[in-house]
């Protein structure tokens, strides 16, 4: 020994245990670092007992691993057990046991790269096209029975480039891959984890050109898409060119102006007073339903045998063969309670008054239609304080209803906000037209004056408008006042009722103011018995039947 | 794939009496989810493991300590791949049950021991309450499917008791974290056991050895 160590050898260095690793749950090896070998020549034994055993048993295999390695065949592998493994190198001069190494097999799993990877483009008919890459589990796992689990991993990359793609692939056996660029030279490589253990090596790269008429995409999709996407832009455009106007109102509307209700500027300008009256007269400026909140009433002073009811005036028009006088076939707008059934049997056999329309008179200014005396006026812009002088239109004697000879639908009674003016101008335009559907028997001129001059009681209840404008009502019956809106229709040759006299009971008698064709006695009408006064100064009026019976 | 080539056997014709795909596929829905979590389970105990040992276990050769300290090493479990498919799948089973069972109340100790250890990392602390918690999730669906197979596996079959309490609650702090290091150690292990198990079973069952 003291010659041994003169010579400069000594026992062995301790070997070091490396590792050891399972490729499949089945086996094992383990390899060790020599140390120094002291100068003689050494051996190395492995022992190893396992847990809960007491018996040390050596290495089974030295070879198959290797140099300096220790394989376990499937025999001598145990899992979920311990290993206590120790390596010793031996010399002459001593034995040199390692530091134990503790191993479970469970964890110490680390699988080959999988085998036979295999490349393959394909490109099938209206589809994608991709790369297929194949390739089969490392050797010595056994993956079929489930006692070994695996994930793969594969990165693909072009051949000068320098960043890998990857991609992973739990538990399958193949993978395809999708846009690929055309005329490049791909590696490919994979690699492996078992569940519980380490990732394997990166298998050895594959390679594959894709050809330069390799499509990258799916061209004939393309196509029917960018086709679809241009006959949807033409079908816009050409929805945008024609209703532009209305796309571009719809989405920045116009700010709108300021408007009276029903009031149709255009309708006006085209001279179609007809639809423009219509227009106001749907704003139910007319009350409909209550005589006393009537702004505007109509009278109709009947004075002919033919006493209709009134819901049917344009048949009495009709029959007193006066062309289209043509009532508003609602016959309950703007009539109020004059209207009603309780009233209208009241009135059956006599003149019927209707609601009056008031007709604001002009006071100085009187445009005459020389062929049907109807006569515009306007309205006296200073007002005796309460407003304007009601102007009775009446009938002639042979007509029972409506003194207007309206062209159809125009005059209707409702229109009671019309600017006088206005309608005066379109009656009178009107008139030419209507001449002949006048009365013939009815001339009368809605000259204030003549109205003036006829006699009557003194009363100031005269009708006539410049009376009634000239002069205060001195009756504490007011006539019916008339906000500046009373339509004027008549084309038609109007009669002018006369108060006849006032009654002690507050009657108004009225009578029209003949021609001479008339009778005057016969064609006397006592007109209106005032019903009531509205809250707006207007006088109701009604037939009198007093009056008339007593003629 | 028709699943008439797959799940013959007595296991399927019990569970599935007439063969009808529906089943079939129910089956093979209730495995692949149990080894999703058996899975999930050993990934989570692995690294409460790895991360215990490099905090508290370097250098201390607690490891001596581990060998045979488990619990549950008195069940008959096989120790390599012909041992386990030479094993009747009835008798995986009950092992698989008797481990997830007797593992119930260790993990819930663990737990509540590991939130009072200073310094904890939450790493181990939020592993420990997850393990506990799939765990009865994987022991409930497991005693679903095995309890029909089984003769007798719903009824309290003993499985093996752990009694390793005190060490963990012991003042001696190398003495407790090494208790700690071989509870977790061997939890690492069971878990490997019962999903190694089941994916045995799986395959075998499932996909006629053919997975």
């Amino acid at each position: 020994l003291y010659a041994s160590l003169l010579n400069g050898q000594s026992p062995p260095e301790k070997p070091k245990l490396i590792k050891c690793r399972s490729p499949g749950k089945e086996t094992f090896t383990c390899w060790w670092e020599p140390g120094a070998d002291g100068g003689l020549p050494t051996n190395y034994t492995l022992t190893y007992h396992k847990e809960g055993e007491t018996l040390i048993h050596e290495c089974p295999d030295y070879k198959t691993g290797g140099p300096n390695s220790c394989y376990f065949s499937k025999k001598y592998t145990s899992i979920w057990k311990m290993y206590v493994i120790t390596v010793s190198a031996i010399n002459q001069m001593g034995i040199s046991p390692s530091d134990p190494l503790y191993v479970d097999v469970t964890y110490i799993v680390e699988p080959e790269p999988p085998m036979n990877l295999t490349l393959e483009l394909k490109h099938p008919e209206d589809r994608k096209p991709y790369l297929w890459i194949k390739w089969s589990p490392p050797t010595l796992t056994d993956v079929k029975s489930g006692w070994f689990s695996i994930q793969h991993e594969i990165r693909l990359k072009p051949e000068k480039a320098t960043d890998w793609e990857t991609h992973f692939a739990p538990k399958l056996t193949q993978l395809k891959i999708f846009n690929l660029y055309p005329g490049q030279k791909y590696l490919v490589q994979i690699r492996c984890k078992p569940d519980h253990g380490y990732w394997s090596e990166w298998s050895p790269e594959s390679s594959i050109q894709i050809p330069n008429d390799f499509p990258v995409k799916d061209t004939s999709m393309w196509i029917f898409v960018g086709v679809l996407s241009a006959v949807i832009c033409l079908i816009m455009v050409w929805a945008v060119a024609l209703k532009g106007y209305s796309m571009v109102t719809c989405i920045l509307p116009p700010v709108p102006g300021p408007k009276i209700k029903g009031f149709d500027i255009h309708l006006l300008e085209k001279g179609k007073s007809e639809e423009f009256l219509r227009a106001l007269e749907s704003q139910d400026f007319l009350p409909t339903s209550d005589c006393e909140d009537l702004l505007m009433e109509f009278i109709e002073v009947d004075d002919s045998e033919d006493q209709h009811l009134m819901p049917r005036p344009s048949k009495e028009h009709m029959e007193q063969g006066v062309k289209p006088m043509h009532l508003d076939p609602d016959t309950d707008s703007g009539r109020g309670s004059c209207d009603s059934p309780s009233l209208l049997s009241e009135k059956c056999d006599e003149p019927q008054a209707y609601p009056s329309k008031f007709h604001i008179p002009e006071g100085p200014e009187k445009l005459e239609n020389p062929e049907t005396n109807l006569t515009c006026l306007q309205a006296p812009q200073s007002t005796n304080g309460e407003g304007k002088i009601p102007y009775f239109l009446a009938n002639g004697p042979k007509s029972s209803t409506w003194p207007f000879p309206q062209p159809p639908s125009l005059y209707s009674p409702r229109y009671s906000y019309h600017n006088i003016a206005d309608v005066c101008e379109l009656a009178l335009g009107m008139a030419g037209t209507t001449a002949t559907l006048l009365d013939q028997t009815d001339q009368h001129a809605f000259t204030p004056s003549k109205t003036i001059e006829t006699g009557g009681e003194g009363k100031a209840t005269k009708q006539r408008e410049s009376e009634a404008y000239s002069s205060e009502p001195d009756q504490d019956m007011a006539w019916p006042l008339l906000q500046d809106k009373t339509p004027l229709f008549s084309a038609k040759p109007l009669e002018y009722v006369e108060i006849h006299k006032v009654s002690q009971d507050g009657v108004l008698a009225l009578f029209p103011k003949q021609n001479e064709k008339v009778d005057a006695p016969e064609t006397s009408k006592e007109y209106s018995k005032v019903s009531r006064v509205t809250d707006s100064n207007i006088l109701v009026l009604i037939p009198d039947p007093q009056a008339q019976k007593k003629k | 794939m028709s699943n008439l080539l797959l799940c013959q056997g007595n296991f399927c014709t019990f569970l599935c009496p007439h063969g009808d795909d529906l089943c079939l596929n129910s089956l093979k829905d209730l495995f692949n989810r149990a080894t999703n979590l058996s899975q999930d389970i050993y990934n989570l105990s692995s690294k409460m493991f790895k991360e215990f040992d490099k905090r508290y276990a370097q250098g201390k050769g607690y490891i001596t300590m581990a060998l045979n300290s488990c619990h549950t090493s008195s069940l008959p479990t096989p120790e390599d791949k012909e041992q386990a498919q030479q094993t009747h799948h009835e008798v995986l089973m009950s092992l698989i049950l008797g481990l997830l069972r007797s593992w119930n109340d260790p993990l819930y100790h663990l737990v509540t021991e590991v939130r009072g250890m200073k310094g904890v990392p939450d790493a181990i602390l939020s592993r420990a309450i997850e393990i506990e918690e799939e765990n009865k999730r994987l022991l409930e669906g497991m005693e679903m499917i095995f309890g029909q197979v089984i003769p007798g596996a719903k009824e309290t079959e003993p499985y093996p008791v752990w009694s390793g309490l005190p060490s963990l609650q012991t003042k001696d702090e190398e003495a407790r974290h090494s208790a700690f290091y071989n509870l977790l150690h061997c939890l690492r292990r069971d878990s490997s056991k019962i999903d190694t198990y089941l994916k045995l079973l799986n395959c075998r069952i499932i996909y006629n050895n053919n997975c």
